[in-house]
């Protein structure tokens, strides 16, 4: 799983500056974030001008508190304020719409915080969730970085299957 | 026809021509401000384009595959302020690279693998103030080829592989730089002679930001005599005691600021103690901040023993239950509190604390009292808290207060407007609920506010003094709260001094004429996500100063702005954007003026029809004057048509008999006869038949000539004789003026029975009856043969009514004119048309 994990990130985090340019107007792949018991987690970047590495451990339907995330980005935006929008969608209608701030320019949170544009980042910690039983079925969650500018540092389409 | 081995031998140079040019010279950069600010990302760009103006000031040419820098790369670009370089693969830097660029003032140069970096590298940049190096696989700052950039302020080295903190000796050629980023790099060990030229010559105002710095020891002393504005240390030490080794390491340092703690996901020291920080004693600090230590303690006091001379105390993100019995000697003047999870509300005691910021701490619920008498600042922010009253001195014990925040909060019940309070300037309360704030002038001691939210408070607005007192407001924010019966009364009459104003998410339907007659210095109005269905100027012809509307995400259909003088001249943008625009002709000239403004509404290409179904989702520009001038001239046409029409039979029906005249259609003539028609009438009727008869007929259209015995009958000559000569012979058709006195008259049924006679010998049908006056049925019977013509004929009955005579001339007439005088020989025919020849002209 995690030599998996480690392939998928260095592919994501070096295909953007190979294969440069070539986002617009194409799709990028859909990638497996994680894929255990009964869940499976797919994303896909909704960004036009890159794709990026995601990954999470240990995902079971009951959903452990502060779940370890792997994550990693070239940074298209300098991001001294980000924010994160994720909106959760069931059979295309809206359920939960949260807008959560990451990096708040007086006091950087995390080590990202405050990086450059070009810089890449790489961040594998806890998420900050609460325990939680995902119901069966399949569900759409919508997520979007962006900056102080309102410029998009990262966006994914990912597709929660419970089963 | 050109051969095909000729029009290869065309193409294929033309293609060869073409796949040899290089794409920078057709993908065009983007022109952010004509000729200074272009960006050329990610266009897979192999050298630096040159059909840029060589006046640009801002070049963005990250993420392309540049690979290298030859000397002189920028010599088109003398006038470069800012030049980004981010991720070009860059791994060779010549010498001279960047020589001309004397205005250059920051150069970013991120993510560059560089393997090689000349000695001159960068050489000539002679205003540089801002150097970015992150990522460059720097292994070390001695070589790094920079010594000569005397303008240089900063200079950030992040994320590199540098391994020794040693300073070198051409940073005293650097006199005034402020920020040195060596954050994520490979630095272990500090030791004296890292520093010795900050001890040679200090740099005062230098920030230094070591964290993220795998630090493992700091020799003692290496700080002493050091001056600093500010240094951070955040996520550098492995363990509670490597970390109080290094902040003892740190003794003799004088810093401004000093930034202690961990990143929330950097975590490193799991057993933090007190004493770590014991080493803090030795160290001259003006505003101390600690971030993210696992702290769990009761009661964090300990902490600050080597504090009390601090004037700023920032706390983030560190657990401890409880903040009681601080010394009241400390001198702190600022005290920050951030996402501590205390259980409890502090008490504070301190003379000395001008600025008290405690937000996001969600464990305690009720607001202790305040016992600050200099406080000017104060914020409470997403706390959850509950305020029972507020606000007076009485509650907050503070009459210096300028800044209040409240926001984010439980309720807050509106008991007392600010006695005591009237210094504040700025206040807020937004996503708090507030209770009674609309029963009384809240805000009436408030002569020095400047800055008021109540957004999102669940306010009702029914009492129209709510804002009473704010002499000198000038921004004030209330959106999300409602009105009564959703409409904006005239609140706003003493903010004169007010520049913004946010009534968004209000559910407003109406705006009172007058409501913003007295804010001539209001600049912005954001009236969007109501519940408007037009927009009216009118309330707005008085906001001389109004540069920003902003009326989108309303349900306004159309608008009234076909008196454009309503509109504030300062006026320089209008958004109208997520409404229901009707695109429909009715309001054409508002679609007109649409098009005419289009310089003043944001995103007018966005703004599309609701209504009508054709044009729906449409551009409101698509919209076409062509198609209403199209239905209207339609109509116009229409009903001019129809008027026309109706005139001409209207026409028709008045003039029927001029025209049957003029056409000929209807051709009558007396052949023979000299009269048109014989009357027999009673002599009592004759005043009708002279009135009315004489006078339609006759002198009417056509002329009839009748044949009347007081005119007509030859004197001398027998009544019998003249009724048969005169009458009869000459005349087409007889008319029976049938009355009580007809029947009564014996001439009159003598004449009568001669006329039937003479219609059953010339086989015509020309006795034409007139009903004058309703005969009796008894008397009729007396003259068995006209009971039964009458019963059996259609006879004209006379009704002395104004609907009715029209009609009845009408039909007379039509019965003269018909049946025209019919003649066995074709002779008579002929004399006939040549007759109406005559009578025509």
């Amino acid at each position: 799983m995690k030599g998996f994990t480690a392939a998928l990130l260095v592919w994501a985090l070096i295909s953007p500056s190979s294969g440069g340019g070539g986002g617009v107007g194409e799709t990028w792949p859909t990638h497996v974030a994680c894929r255990d018991g009964g869940l499976e987690v797919l994303y896909q970047s909704c960004d036009p001008l890159q794709d990026f590495g995601f990954s999470v451990e240990q995902c079971y339907k009951q959903l452990k508190p502060n779940l370890s995330i792997r994550f990693g980005i070239i940074l298209r935006e300098d991001i001294n304020k980000l924010f994160l929008d994720v909106s959760l969608l069931t059979q295309g209608s809206s359920i939960l719409n949260l807008s959560y701030p990451v990096c708040e320019e007086d006091f950087p949170r995390f080590s990202f915080c405050g990086r450059k544009k070009g810089e890449q980042i790489y961040y594998a910690g806890p998420l900050n969730n609460p325990r939680f039983d995902i119901p069966e079925g399949k569900y759409q969650v919508l997520l979007e970085l962006y900056n102080e500018n309102r410029s998009t540092v990262a966006c994914a389409n990912a597709t929660v299957i419970c089963s | 026809m050109m051969p095909p081995s000729r029009l290869a031998g065309t193409l294929i140079p033309a293609m060869a021509f073409l796949s040899c040019l290089r794409p920078e010279s057709w993908e065009p950069c983007v022109e952010v401000v004509p000729n200074s600010t272009y960006q050329c990302v990610d266009l897979n760009l192999y050298k630096i384009p040159d059909n840029i103006p060589s006046s640009t000031k801002n070049l963005d040419l990250s993420f392309n595959p540049l690979k290298r820098l030859g000397s002189h790369s920028f010599s088109n670009f003398t006038e470069l302020k800012v030049l980004d370089l981010s991720r070009c693969e860059i791994h060779m830097i010549e010498d001279d690279a960047y020589q001309g660029l004397n205005h250059l003032s920051t150069l970013v140069l991120t993510g560059n693998p560089i393997q090689s970096l000349a000695s001159g590298a960068f050489s000539g940049l002679s205003s540089l103030q801002r150097l970015v190096v992150v990522e460059i696989n720097l292994a070390s700052l001695e070589n790094f080829p920079i010594g000569h950039l005397k303008t240089l302020k900063e200079l950030n080295v992040a994320h590199n592989l540098i391994h020794s903190f040693k300073l070198p000796k051409y940073f005293s050629n650097l006199p005034i730089l402020e920020h040195l980023d060596l954050s994520k790099n490979r630095i272990q060990n500090i030791y004296h002679k890292d520093l010795k030229v900050l001890h040679e010559m200090p740099l005062l105002n230098l920030s230094l930001d070591l964290s993220l710095n795998p630090i493992d020891f700091i020799q003692p002393g290496a700080f002493k005599e050091i001056k600093l504005h500010a240094l951070t240390l955040r996520s550098n030490f492995n363990s509670t005691n490597v970390m109080k080794i290094c902040i003892q390491g740190l003794a003799g340092l004088e810093v401004h600021r000093l930034v202690l703690g961990e990143f929330k996901n950097e975590r490193k020291v799991e057993d933090f103690e007190k004493s770590s920080l014991e080493g803090l004693c030795n160290l001259i600090i003006k505003e101390f901040r600690l971030a993210f230590l696992d702290t769990s303690q009761d009661n964090i006091i300990d902490l600050f023993n080597c504090l009390a001379n601090v004037s700023a105390i920032s706390l983030v993100s560190l657990n401890f239950d409880r903040l009681e019995g601080i010394p009241k000697n400390f001198r702190w003047e600022s005290l920050e509190l951030v996402n501590c999870q205390l259980k409890k509300f502090p008490t504070l005691e301190h003379i000395s604390l001008k600025r008290f910021i405690f937000t996001a701490n969600k464990g305690g619920d009720t607001f202790a009292e305040l016992h600050l008498p200099n406080l000017e600042i104060l914020d409470l922010s997403r706390n959850g808290l509950s305020f029972k009253g507020c606000c007076s001195y009485a509650d907050l014990k503070t009459a210096k207060l300028k800044h209040l925040d409240l926001s984010f909060n439980g309720i807050i019940s509106m008991s007392s407007n600010f006695l005591g309070l009237e210094q504040l300037e700025y206040l807020d309360f937004r996503h708090s609920t507030l209770k009674q704030s609309s029963d009384f002038p809240v805000f009436l001691s408030l002569n020095n506010l400047i800055y008021l939210d109540i957004s999102y408070t669940h306010t009702r607005v029914v009492f129209h003094g709510i804002f009473d007192g704010l002499f000198n407001l000038q921004i004030l924010k209330m959106a999300g709260n409602s009105f009564q019966d959703n409409f904006l009364p005239n609140i706003f009459t003493k903010l004169t001094n007010l520049t913004f104003l946010d009534l968004s998410e209000c559910l407003l339907e109406q705006v009172s004429q007058g409501a913003f007659d007295s804010l001539p210095r209001l600049q912005i109005l954001n009236m969007s996500h109501n519940n408007l269905l037009s927009l009216d100027i009118r309330p707005y012809k008085h906001l001389y100063s109004l540069q920003v509307l902003d009326c989108s995400f309303n349900r306004i259909v159309a608008s009234n702005v076909q008196e454009p003088q309503h509109l504030p001249r300062s006026l320089a943008l209008l958004n109208l954007t997520e409404n229901n625009i009707a695109c429909a002709c009715e309001h054409q000239s508002f679609l007109q003026w649409v098009k005419d403004q289009r310089q003043l509404l944001v995103e007018v290409e966005q703004m599309v029809c609701l209504t009508p179904l054709d044009m729906k989702d449409m551009p409101v520009l698509a919209f076409r004057n062509a198609t209403c001038h199209m239905s209207k001239t339609i109509i116009s046409v229409s009903v001019l048509s129809v008027l026309v029409v109706s005139v001409v039979v209207a026409l028709v029906y008045k003039f029927y008999f001029h025209l049957m005249l003029l056409a000929g259609c209807k051709k009558y003539g007396r052949g023979e006869s000299i009269y048109d028609a014989f009357v027999i009438y009673s002599s009592q009727d004759e005043d009708w038949v002279r009135n009315e008869l004489v006078k339609n007929l006759e002198e009417g259209v056509p002329p009839f000539h009748l044949c009347l015995h007081y005119r007509d009958f030859i004197p001398g000559v027998a009544i019998a004789a003249n009724i048969i000569q005169e009458g009869f012979h000459k005349s087409r058709k007889v008319i029976v003026v049938v009355s009580q006195h007809f029947i009564q008259s014996r001439w009159c049924i003598f004449e009568y029975e001669i006329a039937q006679t003479w219609q059953f010998l010339s086989s015509r049908s020309g006795i034409i009856f007139i009903v004058l006056q309703k005969v009796e049925k008894s008397l009729l019977r007396q003259q068995v043969e006209l009971y039964r013509l009458l019963s059996r004929n259609t006879y004209l009955e006379w009704e002395d009514n104004v609907l009715w005579r029209p009609i009845f001339w009408r039909r007379l007439r039509k019965a003269l004119l018909d049946g025209k005088a019919r003649s066995p020989e074709g002779k008579v025919d002929s004399e006939n048309s040549q007759y109406e020849a005559t009578t025509s002209t």
